[in-house]
């Protein structure tokens, strides 16, 4: 029971830090805007990074949205890496070459889980086993070299070693280990994908029959243990870039009723900063503050 | 160039961390390309060093940061600090932008990958001071320190330690004044880090929590406007008798009736103009006085406190400053029961009134805002104004105002009015949303203190006119007129400076002006040039 425990609570634990973490960001008071162009939602303008405040009377024409252009960017943002191939041409190779493994890996895990449920009823497929197979292989090997790459990168480079800290690399050493022990199991396996998949399905029946040998146990403990680490990190920039983007750099709405109610909840607060120009006998709030004329 | 490691912020609290050097600053195109016949960059005196704070870069931005007497003084400054930086996280204290900040402060890759998006860090030949993450770093290793449990440990353990001293605050305070909030790095960046937001974040600390901030921003700034009007020092009755004078001057000059119009109650439009275009730039307020009355638009100025200046220097330091003009200016417009508010050729009130300010705009507050690019291109393509292109037949480039293009989206409609009026027009690259700031930018054009113009025309204004010489290089002499359109008041102040320092109207020609005197220069009506290149 011991794998089956190890799996399925690191699941647990992982969801529930990074659910934790979603709320307590999404939790955050409503910000005053603060979007940057280009934003794709903007149907016929975004091309160029203009926006509907180029419509004469924009307040009494319909807006014009694209749900797909804003799909469409984040895919390549996500899968292309955009901005570091824009800016930073440099760092592209290697930065995809790691984002590729990631999502290669993650991609093997999916199907392995797809033939998992599909094996439940009793069916199997090679063919979805070998593919799996070959995904997980490569993304071993992309993620690695990824990992290599910018480590070196971080340490030779004058601009990056600064900025590098010591959780900096130890996250890539440990992405790394994953990486490395995911090959290590790969080489010892027939196949790897069916391995798994094995697993995945004696985990969801709890099937005490599961057992693990080395090294591909030494790498599914890591991985289970990265997982759990994952959501306490900076790495779940993938979340953060939702708000980041979605709620700040393509917020663009004018304010409506919902948002006015939203705001004077919040004028209600007390303002407690302690400049000349703030601060006055009684303490007041955001509301009283910013009407009428201080005395500074 | 000396290399900087993140802890040599708080080192040595006496001595420059970098001192620049014009020959390690980015090269610019001939005739500006040899550094020996540059006017050189004002060092300080023996006396100011003694006088005044001055560890960052040999430049003061603020002579009025304080010089404690001893420990205990400085100590109070970092306590000071401390609780700042803790308000900065704080729900009520700073829920106007928590969300961004923390966001910011949590998810850097540290992948650098917005270093060479920054103007300021490009024209200084990559020093590493001005890089768009060094301060952000510093800051958000102080924050994750200070600000969060178990945070001293823990800088220890990942060796992220900072130390909180002297020396790191004041040289924080000045750093923050080295970018011009132009968002280009937040552009740049792949996670939606933004370091013009951290550095925003950080002077709002130093001016609402210590009450430092520059006096040409706050105390000559915001106080001066809410308190008197503007940061001109034009009181109501100051600001129309220097529009009466204007108008006939002009109506003298151009042979037209030039009438402006105030406090007219029920009227469509409230025009803000910023009011250091009446000083600086007579010909901007005046050229919207001539269109808005030729094109029959029912248009009113406003003489009330604050109410015929539309900048709002709070969006560069501080929140509540910047609701405090902001609702100023909404009360204004609902007491004249206007339809709409326009903006001036002003690009921080664009971005602080249309959008930052827009959710604390509420109810009858909440009143239309428009751009005056939407609002000049309507009028021109509007048919009841005649216009004659071919005299504006110069060389003519558009800076793109950071605040109305990367900002608000606001791009074609000045292009489209230019493509129309001004057959030499070209664009300097890049340009739209890519464009770099004038390099006066976050408040920094109206700065002056000590030696900090000489920064300001060398560092951060360098981009801007490297790109500017790129643009008319096809007509690089002084014997061609050339045209450097920018709608923006805090844009042109700072070209001003740019210009008068390398002398670019002498050897090159050069000038710049708004896009209103360019559309009024193409007016049938207007018999004579409107636009002056030579002071006459
Ligand atoms: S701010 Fe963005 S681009 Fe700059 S180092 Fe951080 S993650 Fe990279
Ligand atoms: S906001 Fe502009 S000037 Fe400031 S760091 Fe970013 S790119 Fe540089």
């Amino acid at each position: 029971m011991f794998w089956h425990g190890f799996i399925i609570g690191s699941i647990v634990v992982f969801i529930l830090i990074l659910a934790y973490r979603i709320i307590r960001i999404a939790s955050l008071p409503v910000h005053l805007r603060w979007e940057l162009a280009p934003i794709p939602h903007e149907r016929d303008r975004s091309k160029y990074g203009g926006s509907y405040l180029e419509v004469y009377e924009w307040w009494q024409k319909p807006r014009k949205k694209s749900l797909t252009a804003v799909i469409k960017y984040m895919a390549v943002e996500i899968l292309l890496l955009r901005a570091i191939w824009k800016y930073n041409r440099a760092l592209w190779p290697l930065s995809l070459t790691f984002h590729a493994g990631i999502y290669l890996v993650i991609l093997a895990i999916l199907l392995s889980i797809i033939h998992a449920l599909v094996s439940i009823g009793g069916a199997t497929s090679e063919l979805l086993l070998d593919i799996a197979w070959i995904i997980a292989i490569t993304g071993y090997v992309l993620g690695g070299l990824g990992v290599v790459g910018l480590i070196l990168k971080r340490i030779s480079n004058e601009g990056l070693r600064p900025f590098s800290s010591f959780t900096t690399y130890f996250n890539l050493f440990f992405l790394g280990a994953v990486f490395l022990t995911g090959y290590m199991s790969w080489m010892k396996a027939e196949n790897l994908a069916a391995d798994m998949s094995l697993i995945i399905k004696q985990t969801l029946t709890l099937d005490n029959a599961i057992n693990i040998s080395y090294p591909l146990s030494l790498h599914i403990g890591l991985s289970l243990v990265f997982l759990i680490y994952l959501p306490m990190t900076n790495m779940i920039h993938f979340i953060a870039k939702y708000f980041t983007y979605h709620e700040i750099r393509w917020d663009d709405e004018p304010q409506d009723a919902k948002m006015t109610v939203k705001i004077l909840g919040l004028m209600k607060q007390p303002v407690g900063w302690a400049s000349s120009h703030i601060k006055t006998e009684e303490k007041k709030n955001w509301a009283d503050t910013s009407s009428g004329h201080e005395k500074t | 160039m000396k290399k900087l490691k993140l802890t040599d912020i708080a080192a040595n609290e006496n001595t420059p961390l970098t001192e620049l050097n014009i020959d390690e600053l980015i090269p610019l195109p001939p005739p500006y390309d040899r550094a020996g016949d540059l006017p050189g960059f004002r060092q300080l005196t023996e006396d100011q060093r003694q006088r005044l704070v001055c560890n960052l870069d040999g430049v003061v931005s603020y002579a009025g940061l304080p010089k404690p007497e001893n420990e205990a003084e400085k100590k109070k400054y970092i306590e000071q600090f401390l609780g700042g930086l803790k308000k900065l996280l704080d729900k009520e204290n700073n829920w106007t932008f928590l969300q961004p900040l923390i966001l910011s402060l949590d998810y850097c890759a540290q992948c650098q990958t917005c270093n060479d998006a920054c103007p300021v860090y490009l024209a200084s030949g990559r020093n590493d001071l001005y890089r768009p993450t060094y301060r952000s770093e510093i800051f958000r290793r102080l924050i994750d320190k200070y600000g969060k449990t178990g945070g001293k440990l823990r800088a220890r353990l990942t060796g992220k330690d900072i130390r909180l001293n002297w020396a790191t605050i004041t040289r924080l305070y000045e750093l923050s004044y080295r970018c011009n909030l132009c968002r280009r790095c937040a552009q740049a960046c792949p996670m939606g880090v933004d370091n013009a937001l951290i550095t925003r974040e950080l002077r709002k600390l130093f001016s609402q929590e210590l009450g430092w901030a520059p006096k040409e921003l706050h105390e000559k700034g915001t106080v001066l406007q809410l308190e008197v009007g503007s940061p001109t020092g034009l009181n109501p009755r100051v600001a129309i008798d220097n529009l009466e004078f204007l108008d006939e001057e002009f109506s003298e000059a151009t042979g037209i009736d030039v009438k402006t119009v105030w406090d007219k109650q029920g009227a469509d439009v409230l025009l803000i103009h910023s009011a250091g275009d009446i000083i600086s730039f007579p010909e901007s307020p005046i050229s919207f006085t001539i269109l808005c009355n030729a094109a029959g638009i029912n248009w009113t100025l406003s003489s009330e406190i604050g109410g015929y200046d539309g900048v709002n220097y709070g969006l560069f330091y501080d929140d509540v400053q910047l609701a405090r003009v902001a609702i100023r200016h909404a009360e204004i417009a609902r007491k004249l029961g206007v339809k709409k508010i326009v903006m001036g050729e002003c690009g921080h009130q664009h971005k602080a009134f249309i959008t930052v300010a827009d959710r604390v705009l509420t109810g009858d507050l909440n009143i239309p805002r428009e751009s005056v690019m939407t609002f000049l291109e309507n009028l021109v393509f509007s048919g009841k104004i005649e216009f004659d292109p071919s005299k504006n037949d110069f060389p003519v480039t558009l800076h793109d105002p950071c605040n109305v293009v990367r900002n608000l989206g606001i791009v074609e409609p000045q292009r489209r009015i230019l493509r129309y009026l001004c057959p030499q027009f070209r664009e300097m690259t890049p340009s739209g949303v890519d464009n770099y700031c004038c390099g006066g930018g976050g408040g920094l054009s109206v700065m002056s203190d000590v030696n900090f113009t000489d920064w300001k025309v060398n560092v951060s204004g360098r981009m801007k006119f490297k790109q500017v010489l790129e643009a008319f290089a096809d007509v690089p002499g002084p014997e061609v007129n050339k045209y450097v359109c920018a709608p923006c008041l805090n844009c042109k102040l700072q070209f001003r400076d740019i210009f008068e320092h390398y002398g670019a109207k002498e050897r090159s020609g050069i000038i710049c002006g708004g896009l209103a005197e360019l559309i009024v220069n193409a007016m049938v009506d207007i018999k004579t040039p409107f636009i002056k290149w030579f002071d006459d």
